[in-house]
């Protein structure tokens, strides 16, 4: 099957600036993919592109198999997204706003409107103004807009914003139901990194335009900078630990933590078994030991190279709005 | 698009203007305000001073009334609907979640112009049946217009305003700014049209005007410097400008980046 989204080369140019530098990806379907980067990494116009809002300048793309922009109707027929934040009517209730879009996608779409309110909780509130609701509401009614297609790939861009932390648990859910339960693609664009690593299965990383970095989430958060080769143990007597550990060719660093000792392999992880044999053989009580699991933040923080610099929120001046 | 299709976008479009409730309210004030004010003061002078001061009705005072209607309040409240569908979508944000339908972005431009005809059309039938009831009822023993010239005046303040709203409804897409649409047409309709009709030395050329060609068709003397012109020039100059914004209009929202 074709994957829901497939770009090579994609690019997009404002002037002399690289707003999306020949971006290739692809997005299996039936996942929830995370598009994670930082604000002014160039994931929204990515996302325009794909949805036909802006023309790209080089490269090629497709949705659901559907090369885009020439053949967008077909695809976006099948597709519901939401980009930056939703925005409605003001001045109509919730499901006259979802009831203009039905009117647009076709006849048969009216009758998604109930139970799209009803899937993001909104049944009771339908008939409220808009303006009238919280920023959580707005972006639910936001995913129930997305719902009237009936979409086999639902792409959100910064779907979380604005959102409380129950909020954000609950759209959570929500996405985890949409690929598992109905074998919806979810293609996620964020900044959060802990909304990704808990929500998708996989992710590209991006950067100033650019891919840096692709695959599963565990992958990506384990395949650092030595991610997978350092162990921390729990040990009776850290300074016996210490010396024995610094005699082993199979170390090739180790040093006191809070909770312990920190371990940096040579080798591989499966050496732990050597080396907590080692410990125990010079008596050394191993009260634990196990592999150290980076966080996709620390892998995100290397490959954005943006070790001594602070993640802000706050948007670089040259990103579209 | 099918039929079923255009209708349901249209109904779509129409419901988001008639519940955009500052614009309605202000094109009513303008279209049934004046007429009102109108015939509040003529009945006025006419209670005060009978033998100075005719009946607020009759033929001579319907004519007073459709050129407030059809040629100066009434397309300003056609304006502020045509400029509200034309700038609705893009003002309010949504229009790049219609466009992220699927579907076309001239489909979505197109439905605006009827559903803006529509209700600007409702506007004007309650302006002009407003006038009608007044040049009747308060005729006293003047003569009234003829039913031919009843119809031709309703007749005519559709057309005025008609071709106003859609103006405006291009004008709006191309700018895809409520405030630039509104000031650049109000100032066009009533600063620059009349002080444009004056000017001699313009010639012919002044036959472009929008409220010269417009004029032509009014069933009654409307006063003010008319432009002589054949029928067939009034269409053509109708024409043109309804094609030109139109098409300025679809082929913003059709290459914008939304």
């Amino acid at each position: 099957m074709e994957p829901a989204i497939e770009t090579h080369g994609l690019t997009k140019r404002f002037g002399d600036r690289v707003a999306v530098d020949a971006i290739d990806l692809r997005v299996p379907r039936g996942s929830a993919f995370g598009f994670l980067g930082p604000n002014g990494a160039g994931k929204t116009t990515m996302i325009r592109m794909l949805l036909g809002l802006t023309r790209s300048s080089a490269g090629t793309a497709s949705l659901l198999g559907y090369p885009v922009p020439a053949e967008r109707a077909i695809a976006l027929q099948r597709v519901g997204a939401i980009v930056e934040e939703p925005r409605f009517h003001p001045q109509l209730s919730g499901w006259e706003n979802l009831s203009i879009v039905a009117a647009v996608r076709g006849p048969e779409v009216r009758e998604r409107i109930a139970p799209a309110l009803a899937r993001v909780g909104l049944s009771d509130r339908g008939g409220d103004k808009v303006k009238k609701y919280s920023l959580g509401m707005r972006q639910r009614l936001g995913v129930a807009r997305c719902l009237l297609a009936d979409p086999q790939l639902l792409i959100l861009d910064e779907p979380t914003n604005g959102l409380d932390p129950g909020g954000i648990q609950e759209f959570r859910l929500m996405i985890r139901e949409l690929v598992e339960q109905e074998g919806r693609t979810v293609f996620l664009s964020s900044h959060l990194l802990d909304e990704v690593e808990k929500t998708c299965d996989s992710a590209a990383i991006v950067d100033r335009g650019k891919v840096v970095m692709q695959g599963p989430i565990a992958e990506l958060a384990g395949g650092g900078r030595g991610a997978a080769h350092e162990l921390d143990l729990g040990v009776d007597d850290t300074d016996l630990a210490l010396a024995t550990l610094a005699k082993l060719d199979l170390v090739r660093e180790a040093h006191r933590v809070e909770a312990g000792v920190r371990v940096l392999l040579a080798g591989k992880v499966e050496t732990a078994a050597a080396i907590n044999a080692a410990l125990v053989h010079a008596g050394v009580g191993v009260l634990r030991l196990e592999p150290v699991r980076h966080t996709l933040e620390q892998r995100f923080l290397e490959v954005t190279a943006r070790l001594d610099a602070p993640i802000t929120d706050e948007p670089r001046p040259e990103e579209p709005a | 698009m099918n039929p079923t299709i255009a209708a349901q976008m249209i109904r779509a479009d129409f419901l988001k203007l008639r519940r955009k409730r500052g614009t309605l309210i202000w094109a009513l004030v303008l279209a049934l305000g004046p007429i009102v004010i109108y015939f509040a003061v003529s009945v006025i002078e006419h209670a005060s001073n009978p033998v100075r001061y005719g009946p607020a009705g009759g033929a001579q005072n319907f004519r007073d009334g459709l050129r407030v209607i059809a040629l100066f309040f009434g397309p300003l409240a056609a304006i502020l609907i045509g400029v509200e569908a034309g700038t609705g979508d893009v003002s309010a944000g949504v229009f790049r979640d219609l466009v992220v339908t699927g579907r076309s972005r001239l489909a979505l431009f197109a439905s605006r112009v009827p559903a803006a005809l529509a209700l600007c059309w409702i506007v004007m039938l309650a302006g002009y049946v407003l006038l009608a009831g007044g040049t009747f009822g308060f005729a006293s023993n003047l003569p009234t217009p003829s039913s031919t010239t009843m119809i031709d005046g309703f007749l005519f303040t559709f057309l005025g305003t008609g071709v106003l709203c859609v103006v405006a409804v291009g004008v709006a897409s191309l700018t895809t700014s409520k405030p630039a649409a509104i000031i650049a047409l109000i100032a066009w309709q009533v600063v620059a049209s009349p002080l444009i009709s004056r000017v001699g030395a313009l010639g012919s050329a002044r036959k472009g005007v929008l409220t010269q060609a417009i004029a032509h068709f009014s069933p009654v003397p409307v006063g003010g410097d008319i432009i002589v012109m054949s029928a067939a020039t009034a269409v053509i100059v109708l024409a043109v400008w309804i094609a030109l914004f139109l098409g300025l209009g679809a082929w913003r929202t059709r290459t914008m980046d939304s």
